[in-house]
């Protein structure tokens, strides 16, 4: 190999170390630049932008200039979540995808307060690179939020766990009540002592008062529209049809009865019925709770 | 002489990023299925959807995905039970469940591969990584399987009760997603 050839050798090789060099230097860190704007297009200074690595945790923030320009360097590759904080703008997030060494214009418009936009409700729109929400063809009711729809959720969420914690109450109410029958109506055809009827009462009341508290948070909770009626939930409200009229057979023969044994009557006629009603009614009622405790 | 070394630069340069040379891709997604495991001391619950909507781009060799689902085409069987969980989920307030990833266009002939993703839901944003996906060529299509394993309380849910008796944390995803390349 002659000296001519040898030194272009060296040059190449030479040119070759520069340029690796210079790649490396590049992929040393990612830059992440662009104007923060208000959405008539005028610069937003001292806007605060801050960066997060998705993964690594990696945080940085930078402040817009009085151009609204801003440049944040040496992030290294990666998703990057984005937020801008501006007095008098809410505060908006956004996402990036920054590959190693390579500079990306990201330019923010910020929302006015007042203003809407099709990604509002998103909590991170694109940077160019990623598909975005709007891109997918659900309507923008379906991308936006809906706080009044939520708050009425919210308010039949409410009701129908009060529903549910005071008809726990009412059958363990009610199981007492059946308990304490026998206590009512005496032994071996005779009638019980007033204390036993007084007991057995008072336990039948409170299930009856329990009952309509429990019935006022179903019904009273509100309907939500366009939802059709499926699943288990129709049985349990198709029983309350057998144990609200229930309750209340249940409730007037009882009374019918009381009265009879504290005349020194037996029971008879229609108060004959207290017990097969107040059976029913229970049997109702926990096929109720059943009914939307157990998959079946 | 400066000029060879100038076209032996450009080819080198040209090797380096193979990346430059590749066409752009997009993927839509086909009408898939979600399915939702809920645990609770009495029974297990499961919702599913069909209405998962997405789009993926690629751009010199890297794949974004985006795959959002409405929150309320989730059914369990029972509405009463689907409108609570709506609610729960602060579901009307943040209609759309969005799952967000990048992949190496590489990784989109097949097999199994470890996914980043970025879940967006109930107002709050989780990350979960290397999530094992298993994806399965069909034709022009790419299926994806694999479960996302999601909890309450990553999307600061209070978990809802049946008799006193809370759901179990883990509210596990699983993803049979169909994506056509376009």
């Amino acid at each position: 190999m002659d000296s001519r050839a040898l030194k272009l050798a060296a040059q190449i090789l030479l040119f070759s170390q520069i340029v690796c060099t210079t790649v490396r230097a590049q992929n040393s860190g990612a830059t992440l630049s662009g104007t923060v704007t208000d959405a008539s297009g005028s610069p937003v200074s001292n806007a605060k932008i801050i960066v997060s690595n998705v993964f690594s945790g990696q945080t940085a923030d930078t402040r817009s200039d009085a151009s609204g320009h801003y440049t944040i360097s040496k992030l290294g590759s990666g998703s990057y979540e984005m937020t801008v904080v501006a007095e008098g703008f809410p505060s908006a997030a956004y996402r990036a995808v920054l590959a190693s060494g390579s500079a990306k214009t990201l330019n923010i418009q910020l929302v006015n307060p007042a203003g809407d936009s099709a990604d509002s409700a998103s909590p991170a729109q694109s940077s160019g690179q990623e598909p975005s929400l709007s891109g997918l063809g659900f309507p923008s009711s379906m991308i936006k939020g809906n706080p009044k729809e939520q708050a009425l959720l919210n308010k039949r969420s409410h009701m129908l766990q009060i529903h549910q914690k005071l008809g726990m109450i009412t059958v363990g109410a009610m199981v007492a009540a059946l308990i304490a029958s026998p206590g009512a109506k005496g032994h071996h055809g005779e009638p019980g002592g007033a204390t036993g009827r007084n007991v057995h009462m008072a336990l039948g009341a409170t299930t009856a008062g329990l009952y309509a508290a429990t019935a006022y948070f179903a019904l009273a909770a509100p309907r939500v529209p366009g939802v059709k009626v499926r699943g288990p939930i129709r049985l349990h409200k198709a029983m309350a049809w057998i144990h609200g009229p229930g309750m209340i057979m249940t409730a007037v023969l009882g009374a019918m009865a009381y009265s009879q044994l504290s005349n020194g009557e037996r029971v008879h006629g229609i108060a004959k019925y207290h017990s097969t009603a107040a059976i029913v009614t229970a049997a109702a009622l926990g096929t109720a709770v059943f009914s939307v405790s157990y998959k079946f | 002489m400066m000029k060879k070394v100038g076209d032996v630069i450009l080819c080198l340069l040209a090797l380096a990023v193979p990346s430059l040379a590749r066409a752009d891709s997009v993927w839509v997604l086909k009408p898939s299925t979600l399915t939702y495991h809920v645990s609770h001391p009495l029974h297990h619950v499961e919702g599913v959807s069909h209405a998962a909507r997405g789009k993926g781009e690629c751009h010199a060799g890297i794949c974004n995905f985006l795959a959002a689902v409405p929150v309320k085409s989730f059914d369990s069987g029972d509405t009463n039970r689907d409108l609570h969980m709506l609610q729960v989920v602060r579901g009307a307030q943040f209609p759309l469940v969005v799952v967000r990833t990048q992949l190496p266009e590489s990784d989109l002939k097949g097999g199994s591969i470890e996914a980043d993703l970025t879940v967006t839901f109930a107002g709050e944003t989780a990350h979960y990584q290397r999530v094992p996906l298993k994806l399965v060529p069909e034709g022009k299509d790419l299926r994806v399987v694999g479960t996302i394993p999601t909890t309450v309380s990553d999307f600061k849910i209070k978990p809802p009760e049946l008799l006193a008796m809370p759901i179990s944390n883990n509210i596990p995803v699983d993803v049979d997603m169909t994506w056509e390349e376009r």
